[in-house]
């Protein structure tokens, strides 16, 4: 029983934090006022960019190296910030519907992303493949604490990109609720008049915040192909971008209420697929456990979309002539 | 054809051109011929002759099979666009498309001894049903309790996905294929290798039934006060509440009937183009529908032509792929540059508007007319000077 709740937990984090980075970009994207659906193409854009860079320096460092790791995770976050700056270009200097904008980001990226796997395989390393084989990363159990029943699950079997992670989160909190930059992002989701106004540059603050939430997403990425696909390849489109929005309209647009929801997401995943393996039920079962995470998202987000307070000029072109 | 249909239809020709273009490129920088490699597409349509046939093939079994191919496209991309008028994104079209397709297979698609008529209309009736209880159950879902239609509409994809992956394995998996096992003859919408003087053919019911819906929706959107509720809800919710519109049954019934052409839509790729579902496997004709929409400006008759395009390009890749020894995902990418130049549209339709107003300021009071209602994407001017030096 003791062996089952910790692995609930340690599968569980390691299923929550890459989603709560990709929300936390989400909401700096949309509390500048650009929708961002795009999350995840930028996702996939960003692991495929990682993979290709880890994979590549993998052959030529050898198995054990961590570099490839490390470089994945830094090229990841560059792959998806340059992708994320075509879905900026598409709603703030071609003024495009931002809905659409993000679903064909999207599209495009899988597109790309599964062409230019199968075309770079054939073509650079002369064997036909939809992947990038990449293993799961290394863990790390953290000496000590790890022994404390329960609360020590959460230091155990730790991925490294774990702790990269919470460093993101904490300097992205930082950025956002306590400096002059955090104040004008969230002010240009809801009076981007007033940001012109007062001096400030209504779409370079709004672009910017597309990229962070891009270069985000591609770390959330990048963990995903290290942790749950072991690989890259068109497997890492499993919609996880679509469950992190609906994490940051669950938690309001605020980073520590959208944690809690992704924690939500993140254990249901793991206590579900932990049940099934408890109970030896087939393998057809666990489709029915990957059913859980969207339709918890679902009933959640009946119950609290009402109550909720998007960014007032979210999804609004900002058009100085009309001030 | 007014002067806005007429700068469109440049927009949306340029845009193909454009992004042929760039595929090209890639093409070439893979080392193949693009001229040839596009060529491939038509003839893996039947559009162009093949270099030899097999046995009892000809270019009109290729271009049967094309016809059948592309009739689910014309559903889905009329179901995409029918929601878009309405001002909302139906992009659950793969997911309406699958349990549709799913629940008409097990109701009606393994029933025995069922007359071929009757199988067939109660295969059409049910996967409509089907598709339309999904899009109704999105449509409250976003008046109701104001969830974002793309985000429930994408979360019942994935659930109806796994849902039916899940009963496809336990219930009824056919061993060899690992699909779910395949349908009665009766209830398959197309009549399968018709032999017709020695060639065989795929005959399509469901293309007949497009052509219909196509001058269906098209009359119900221009011609109805229905049609014409719906519209005003799309461009302008509050404007339309004011105006005495009900907007609650404008968003529930648009969305509605755009999961009934979905549903439509698999019924007629399900238990007709093919005969089974892969389990676990969400197609892409429902996404592709969105680039055959916007490419075909959400009109009925634009979307006929954007979708035999689109079609083209997507079907006849497997021909390429095997012919030119190119990845067929390629066709993908264009497809997707295809939709990507379509998404800026709005902004180069503006430029085009604006440049006009310049060159004949006469036309001018109609140009703002115009131009402010197309939804903020064109700016309008007072004067032809003030539009010269203005960068916005």
């Amino acid at each position: 029983m003791l062996n089952a709740i910790n692995s609930v937990i340690i599968d569980g984090m390691s299923f929550t934090l890459p989603l709560f980075i990709m929300a936390i970009g989400g909401i700096y994207s949309e509390r500048s006022g650009i929708t961002n659906l795009a999350l995840e193409g930028l996702q996939g854009m960003g692991a495929f960019v990682g993979a290709l860079v880890a994979y590549i320096l993998g052959q030529q460092l050898g198995g054990d190296s961590r570099v490839p790791f490390y470089m994945a995770m830094l090229f990841a976050m560059l792959g998806g910030c340059v992708y994320s700056m075509l879905h900026a270009f598409l709603c703030i200097r071609l003024k495009a519907n931002q809905v659409i904008s993000g679903v064909v980001v999207n599209i495009l990226a899988m597109a790309l992303t599964s062409f230019l796997t199968k075309a770079i395989n054939r073509t650079a390393f002369g064997a036909p493949s939809d992947k990038f084989d990449l293993g799961v990363s290394d863990r790390f159990t953290v000496p000590g604490i790890s022994k404390i029943p329960i609360l020590g699950a959460f230091f155990t079997k730790v991925y490294p990109f774990e702790v990269i992670i919470i460093i993101a989160a904490v300097i992205a909190w930082y950025f956002l609720y306590r400096t002059r930059f955090g104040l004008r992002l969230r002010a240009c989701g809801d009076n981007p008049a007033a940001v012109d106004a007062a001096g400030g540059d209504v779409a370079k603050t709004r672009f910017i915040a597309v990229m962070v939430s891009g270069a985000l997403s591609g770390l959330a990425g990048m963990c995903f192909a290290y942790s749950i696909s072991a690989k890259f390849s068109s497997d890492i489109y499993m919609g996880y971008g679509y469950l992190a929005i609906a994490g940051y309209i669950f938690g309001n647009w605020e980073i520590l209420p959208s944690l809690f929801a992704c924690l939500i997401f993140g254990f249901a995943r793991s206590a579900g697929s932990e049940i099934v393996l408890a109970a030896g039920l087939p393998t057809a079962y666990s489709d029915l456990i990957m059913i859980l995470p969207y339709a918890l998202t679902l009933v959640l987000l009946i119950f609290f979309s009402k109550h909720n307070a998007a960014p007032h000029a979210l999804g609004e072109i900002y058009d100085k002539a009309k001030r | 054809m007014n002067q806005r249909s007429k700068n469109f239809l440049k927009v949306a020709v340029i845009s193909v051109l454009l992004s042929l273009l760039a595929g090209a490129v890639v093409i070439l920088i893979l080392g193949k011929n693009p001229l040839s490699a596009y060529y491939n597409l038509l003839q893996g349509c039947g559009l162009a002759p093949k270099a030899k046939y097999g046995g009892s093939q000809s270019q009109l079994t290729d271009l049967s099979s094309y016809i059948d191919y592309w009739t689910p496209m014309i559903f889905a991309a009329l179901s995409c666009a029918f929601a878009m008028k309405a001002g909302l994104f139906n992009i659950g079209i793969s997911g309406q498309m699958l349990t549709a397709g799913f629940i008409a297979t097990i109701t009606v698609g393994y029933a025995e001894n069922l007359p071929g008529p009757v199988a067939k209309i109660l295969v059409v009736l049910i996967g409509a049903a089907a598709g339309m209880g999904v899009g109704a159950l999105i449509g409250f879902l976003k008046y109701k309790f104001n969830i974002n239609e793309v985000v429930s509409s994408i979360m019942l994809n994935y659930i109806a996905k796994y849902i039916i992956s899940f009963f496809i394995q336990m219930y009824f998996i056919d061993p060899v294929s690992r699909q779910s096992r395949n349908i009665t003859d009766a209830a398959r919408l197309t009549f399968h290798q018709v032999d017709v003087g020695g060639y065989k053919y795929d005959l399509p019911i469901g293309f007949i039934l497009a052509l219909i819906a196509t001058f269906v929706v098209k009359f119900v959107m221009d011609k109805t006060v229905y049609g014409y509720d719906i519209k005003a809800v799309g461009l302008n919710r509050t404007a339309a509440k004011y105006a005495g519109i009900r907007v609650g049954r404008g968003i529930v019934s648009s969305m509605a009937i755009s999961g009934l052409l979905a549903g439509i839509a698999g019924v007629t790729y399900y238990l007709g183009y093919f005969s089974s579902i892969q389990p676990k496997v969400l197609i892409s004709t429902g996404f592709d529908a969105i680039a055959v929409c916007l490419l075909g400006n959400s009109e009925p008759v634009g979307i006929l032509v954007a979708s035999f395009l689109i079609e083209i390009i997507s079907k006849g890749s497997a021909y390429m792929s095997s012919q030119a020894g190119l990845e067929s995902e390629i066709a993908s990418v264009v497809t997707g540059l295809i939709l990507l130049a379509s998404a800026c549209n709005a902004y180069f339709l503006g430029r085009m508007q604006r440049r006009q107003d310049r060159k004949h300021p006469a036309l001018l009071s109609a140009a703002v007319a115009t131009s402010a209602d197309s939804g903020g994407s064109a700016q309008v001017k007072n004067s032809p000077e003030a539009g010269k030096g203005k960068k916005v």
